[in-house]
């Protein structure tokens, strides 16, 4: 073997895991357990990209990526998906919010490789052609941004935060819609989207 | 018609929805760093870990083996720059300090090397395993630290021109039959604007495009090509929305050149997307200052001695200042004034403009001693502004151009409930929380700008406007197209704004609040212009005159049936008689008072910005009244403040949805200011340390309660065309002084410095 | 960020083996050149910052069909250590017999952070600590043995003042490893050799001489649930801080009472943002038991509570903020309707 063991832990078991590989489609969640792939060589050098299929916006997303990639350079860099937006890369401000899965959460603390094999929307995946999703509507009624920057995480969240049943009361859209800042501070307006939108979003 | 759109009243622009609001909840609106790139390489850069000395040395090893390294460039290899001047001194910059020229660091986090590599990850990594060896010398961090200089203001930073003084101060304070001395400290706060610092350099041969979030695109323009050494010409600065700027991107940084010459040797388009921390390095800040306050007033309330001493932290290397003096001097009636401004310089990055920035920290002293000198007298606070309303300002007796600041105190304490207040302190409360109600006015200079345009009219109506402004959230575009209909009478929806773009025509620095008043003056002149061509092609012999209005439809506004379903016949005609499918006119607009040199320096990306104080025979300012309600917990002494309510008056209101927005979030802004923001210095190593969004505190949903904004009606003739004064910076001055105000009141207790913590209050 | 190898555990066993492997490198689990991702919000990013330098990353993600039931079936409350936060928090059985836990969760982070996050990381997560998330920053002990303390005597408001040593006064920042602690959890560790079980409250290791040591974890060892005893619908999680929400705790209590007929029968106070490691109150729990409630009893626990409490220049405030923090829990408590 060429692959640089070094890197890896020593005692590694090849048949126990399916490495990161170049070249390799990842084991989906367990599936094949303990069984050896024999089209899942060892890791190479880990600098090396990895083959990674992303599901987005209900298209499959074949990449080459280094694995410290997290979902979100992924879909900003690699998939020229720029709605979702940078604005800490670590977890404390929203602005990145995909869903993955019907779960809102932090594209910016995510790897892509962690991603592999579920569903993630972006804001890109909301709106038809020729009609906005409710909610984008109802931040366009309400004026519910400013700078616009924190907006396409705002809307995810949003979302989530409607589905997971969050909106019945002013309170509860606050403190569920805190985890997305709003620098320019249209959060008296956020509140009133979000109102505005929950009724259509739990029918549909 | 919902509370985000608030009905207009007189003198008021329809309240219709963002120009880019499909853009902006679709994700389809491109900021800096969203732009489309050939093959990008990745740049991260590595900052100074020491505030003052010099480095010895890199180990570079480590970061060169990191595959996928190109180039790593520390001062020892830097592309040649050309010094960078102060914009306040004829150049462009924010900053002096030039990073990666030598040895030398003169502030923590400034840039010491900039990694370029094929991957954001890689560049990450090897950045991190750049080693730097330095010699650190004990730096001043603040105010306190020791070997810190402190010297007046005036005569070292050229705009800073006078203490504004008046009467015999120490007579008439020594005299005062009621006297107080108060001292007045504001932090260190960063604007965090979401969209981080990033900046993206494309070559195409000689031409160099920039993508950056800029708040003045003609001024990185000309900076970056000054220090790149080649024609401004060559430079085109794009950003058609910007993440925020609250005057974070007034003023070009150093970034910006140097990746633009990293990316020129390397033949190859360089993106760069800094993390937030290096945001409180890289850029610039609100710096602390300090304040005394003296007032003497008679019993019956009028003041007969103001005196206001600030000092204020820059950089060694820069006299930045606020200087915000020249508007608390200016408030309120008083005979006799004082005032001095000090700068005091330590081992700093160079501070710059944020939000209103003389009057956030200046007022907040002001406003708090009025509170407390009302308390004295035992005077309802309002009452106390009321006996010194003034229609003229004290120091050059010139009068205000429009001034409803009393207006706003009445219409906003109604609203508030003002009258159910009971005065004494302590005694409101509702279960665990102590309650108490506060006020405060708050004011803003109406400024305006020498700016171009370009617009084009179809025959068919469709309408182009071209002006480099920008769009940082205030609406710009939506102005400026409804500027373009209401003077045209077309309909809104066939008026296209292109805006932030450097090859555009020039409009001014998007600072001061001053570019609704700019940008659409100038509009409204072009489009002026084209009304004027085909009305002399329909009637060659006759002035234009209210006829010609009809011609083209003017005094139409767009919400009429006749314009929103119909083209106005008249237009084809008008293009008929002309004989041109096309019209297309270029104008440069200034307002009154603007140098000589303005055009010019319009051009060259100088802002020359006329108004408040500085115009001739008169004064104009926005006004306001803010008022709040705060919740201190008697357990736990959390303070909150559910309950934000301003009145605003600022001449012509160009679309209450967007100017509605604008004032709610400087209410919000100027609570955060009073209750959370703060950048926490280490006083033995002059560094940033809670230089992130999870320590460095902003509002978040939770933190926000009710907040109302009234606008009032006000006609201003003296100000521009438009008749509109600005008001982005205007709501977020007066909160700081209500909320500590309002603490007062609902525990007894006055707090002199910002931000109000729970482990401040002794309840 | 180093690279790593990537690796999906689809079974415990797997993910031991190779955690195991490689953690012996370094008897520091935290610095370990494997690292389990469950939730990854701390790990990805403290290995954005350069702080966790993992070689080899093992998603044990795949293990949460059988690591993340929620059961509050039987006498005693099982938690999976895969569960998320929000799901427990949102959990109707809990937030009825264990609001401290639904409370302790639902205040902590946010509404994204809650859906990633799992309980053992929340429970494994590091201190806020800015001079320990900052590597330009060579003195700290936690992140170099040996190295000096830069809080000490730096900007220390948001440190601790309980459970600290003269080589570290980072704060434990979680919220749920109080409502544990409190209620007598115990917690599941799977290894090399099985399953073992032992007391929370043994779980995590104040500074003392040895910062970097954070916990008793052996090599390859992963929590694997969470036991509490008992029901305890009378409990309380009351939580300070400036923001709203979003923000780690200046201070906040963990109260879980048992009162019968105006006596407290048994008591639990637990503390978190004021000390080194999820911190239990037995000082104070001990002044409760077998008395009548009444506000100066509050006072007097609380008092006892922070007895051994040392501030430094920017967090002395944290005493006075806990004990009124404590005493107000216990107030709410006592009188809750349940």
């Amino acid at each position: 073997m060429s692959d640089q063991s070094s890197s890896r832990p020593s005692g590694f078991d090849r048949r126990a895991f399916m490495a990161g590989a170049a070249g390799s489609a990842l084991v989906p969640l367990a599936a094949r357990a303990g069984t050896q792939d024999a089209r899942a060589p060892l890791a190479q050098d880990p600098a090396l990209p990895v083959d990674v299929t992303l599901r987005v916006n209900g298209q499959d997303k074949r990449l080459s990526l280094d694995a410290r990639t997290t979902v979100l350079d992924a879909l900003r860099e690699h998939l020229k998906l720029t709605g979702s937006k940078k604005g800490c890369d670590h977890g404390q401000c929203g602005a990145c919010t995909v869903l993955i899965g019907d779960r809102r959460v932090v594209s910016c603390l995510t790897l892509a490789l962690a991603a592999e094999g579920q569903e993630i929307t972006t804001i890109e995946g909301l709106a038809t052609s020729d009609r906005l999703h409710p909610m984008q509507q109802a931040f366009v009624d309400n004026d519910a941004f400013q700078c616009g920057y924190c907006t396409p995480g705002q809307i995810m969240s949003a979302i989530a935060c409607v589905k997971e049943g969050h909106a019945g009361t002013d309170a509860d859209i606050r403190e569920y819609m805190s985890g997305n800042i709003c620098r320019c501070a249209a959060y008296p307006n956020i509140v009133a989207a979000v109102k505005q939108a929950a009724p259509d979003i739990m029918k549909g | 018609m919902n509370a985000a759109a608030p009905e207009p009243k007189a003198n008021m622009g329809q309240p219709v929805p963002r120009y880019d609001a499909a853009a902006k909840v679709t994700g389809r609106a491109t900021y800096g760093s969203d732009m489309p790139m050939d093959n990008p390489a990745y740049a991260f850069l590595v900052t100074s870990a020491i505030a003052r000395g010099r480095i010895n040395g890199f180990d570079l090893d480590d970061a060169r083996r990191v595959r996928g390294v190109i180039d790593i460039v520390t001062y020892e290899n830097a592309p040649k720059l050309k010094e960078a001047k102060l914009f306040s001194n004829g150049g462009y910059a924010g900053t002096t300090i030039q990073p990666l020229k030598s040895t030398d660091i003169a502030h923590e986090g400034e840039i010491i090397a900039v990694v370029v590599a094929e991957s954001y990850e890689a560049a990450r990594e090897a950045a991190n395993r750049v080693k730097v060896s330095y010699t650190a010398v004990a730096p001043s961090a603040s105010f306190d630290s020791p070997g810190t200089t402190k010297a007046a203001a005036k005569g070292q930073n050229a705009q800073f021109k006078e203490d504004p003084q008046v009467g015999d101060f120490a007579k008439a304070f020594d005299e005062a039959e009621v006297k107080l001395t108060a001292s007045y400290d504001t932090p260190t706060q960063h604007h965090n604007p979401m969209e981080l610092f990033s900046t993206s350099c494309v070559w195409m041969g000689d031409d160099l495009v920039i993508y950056e979030p800029s708040q003045y695109v003609y001024g990185l323009k000309n900076g970056v090509a000054e220090q790149l050494g080649i024609d401004a010409d060559k430079v085109r600065v794009v950003n058609p929305y910007v993440g925020g700027g609250f005057g974070s991107r007034g003023s070009m940084t150093p970034r910006t050149a140097i990746i633009a010459g990293i990316a020129r040797r390397l033949n190859r388009p360089i993106k760069l997307v800094p993390t937030r921390d290096q945001g409180f390095t890289i850029a610039t800040y609100r710096a602390e200052t300090r304040h005394e306050i003296k007032l003497g007033a008679s019993r019956d309330g009028r003041l007969v001695a103001l005196r206001h001493e600030g000092a204020e932290v820059s950089s060694r290397a820069d006299a930045y200042c606020v200087g915000g003096t020249k508007t608390t001097t200016r408030l309120y009636a008083c005979p006799n004034v004082d005032s001095l401004v000090s700068i005091v310089r330590a081992d700093r990055n160079t501070p710059g403009f944020m939000r209103s920035p003389p009057e956030v920290p200046y007022l907040f002293a002001l406003e708090s001693a009025m509170d407390e000198l009302a308390v004295k007298l035992n005077m309802d606070p309002v009452e106390l502004r009321r006996i010194n309303d003034t229609t003229n300002e004290p120091i050059g007796g010139k009068p205000y151009t429009s001034r409803s600041l009393m207006a706003c105190f009445d219409e906003a304490a109604k609203a508030f409930g003002w009258s159910e207040r009971s005065a004494a302190p302590k005694s409101m409360s509702d279960g665990d929380w102590l309650i108490g109600y506060g006020c405060a006015a708050t004011c803003y200079p109406t400024q305006m700008a020498p700016s171009a345009a370009r617009v084009r009219l179809q025959r068919d109506g469709r309408t182009r406007v071209e002006i480099a402004g920008h769009e940082i959230g205030t609406g710009a575009y939506t102005v400026i197209a409804q500027t373009a209909s209401e003077r045209l009478g077309v309909p809104l929806e066939k008026v296209a704004v292109f805006i932030g773009d450097s090859d555009l025509p020039p409009a001014p620095v998007a600072g001061g609040s001053n570019s609704t008043a700019s940008t659409c003056s100038a509009v409204m002149m072009v489009c002026d212009q084209i009304r004027q061509k085909l009305f002399k092609a329909v009637m060659p012999n006759e002035s234009l005159t209210d006829k010609a209005k009809e011609t083209v439809g003017l005094g139409q506004a767009p919400t009429t049936q006749a314009a929103k379903s119909d083209r106005p016949l008249d237009l084809e005609k008008a293009f008929d008689a002309l004989g041109a499918g096309v019209v297309e006119e270029y104008g440069e607009w200034k307002p009154d008072g603007a140098p000589l040199d303005s055009f010019k320096a319009m051009h060259s990306g100088h802002a020359r910005l006329v108004g408040g104080h500085q115009m001739k025979d008169k004064i104009a300012y926005a006004f306001g009244a803010e008022f709040v309600e705060v919740r201190v917990n008697r357990f736990t002494h959390e303070i909150r403040a559910p309950r934000l309510v301003g009145a605003f008056a600022a001449g012509r209101i160009m679309n209450p949805r967007t100017a509605r927005s604008q004032l709610m979030g400087g209410l919000i802004w100027g609570m955060s200011s009073a209750l959370l923001e703060a950048t926490e210095i280490d006083e033995r190593t002059a560094r940033y340390v809670n230089d992130n969004f999870a320590d460095y505190l902003v509002p978040v949903n939770a933190d926000v309660g009710g907040v109302e904004v009234i606008l009032l009606s006000e006609q201003d003739d003296h100000i521009n065309p438009t008749g509109a004064k600005g008001l982005g910076e205007l709501a977020n001055v007066g909160t700081n002084a209500a909320i500590c105000n309002a603490i007062y009141h609902a525990t007894g207790q006055r707090i002199r410095k910002l931000p109000v913590r729970l482990e401040n209050i002794e309840v | 960020m180093r690279p790593f190898s990537y690796q999906r555990a689809t079974a415990p066993d797997m993910a031991v083996q190779a955690l195991s492997a490689a953690a012996a490198v370094n008897n520091s689990l935290t610095q370990a050149t494997a690292q389990p991702l469950a939730g990854g919000t701390t790990l990805i990013d403290l290995m954005k910052l350069d702080v966790m330098r993992p070689a080899a990353i093992v998603d044990i993600n795949p293990l949460a069909q059988g690591w993340s039931a929620i059961d509050p079936g039987g006498e005693n409350l099982r938690l999976g250590a895969l569960a998320k936060m929000s799901d427990v928090a949102a959990h109707e059985e809990i937030q009825r017999s264990y609001p401290v836990i639904a409370n302790s969760l639902k205040l902590a982070a946010s509404a994204q952070l809650r859906n990633m996050a799992t309980l053992g990381g929340n429970v494994m997560q590091r201190t806020r600590c800015s001079y320990f998330r900052d590597v330009s920053y060579e003195n700290c002990n936690k992140r170099n043995p040996g190295s000096g303390c830069a809080a000490m005597d730096g900007v220390n408001r948001m440190h601790a003042v309980l459970g600290t040593s003269d080589q570290c006064i980072a704060t434990y920042p979680g919220d749920f490893a109080q409502a544990l602690i409190a209620l007598d959890a115990t917690v599941e560790l799977t290894g090399r050799s099985g399953t073992r079980s032992m007391p929370f409250s043994e779980l995590h290791k104040a500074p003392g001489n040895t910062p970097d040591i954070e916990t008793i974890l052996q090599p390859g060892e992963l929590i694997s649930a969470f036991v509490v005893p008992g029901r305890w619908p009378r409990s309380v999680y009351l939580k300070a801080r400036d923001r709203q929400s979003y923000e780690f705790a200046l201070s906040s209590a963990a109260v879980a009472l048992d009162v019968q007929d105006g006596t407290i029968k048994d008591a639990r106070v637990a503390l978190g943002g004021v000390a080194t490691v999820p911190w239990r109150a037995r000082e104070a729990e001990a002044l409760l038991k077998g008395q009548k409630f009444d506000d100066g009893l509050a006072e007097r626990a609380a008092d006892a509570a922070f007895a051994d409490a040392r501030g430094r220049q920017h967090n002395s405030f944290k005493i006075a903020l806990g004990k009124r923090v404590v005493a107000r829990a216990l107030q709410q408590a006592v009188t809750m309707e349940i």
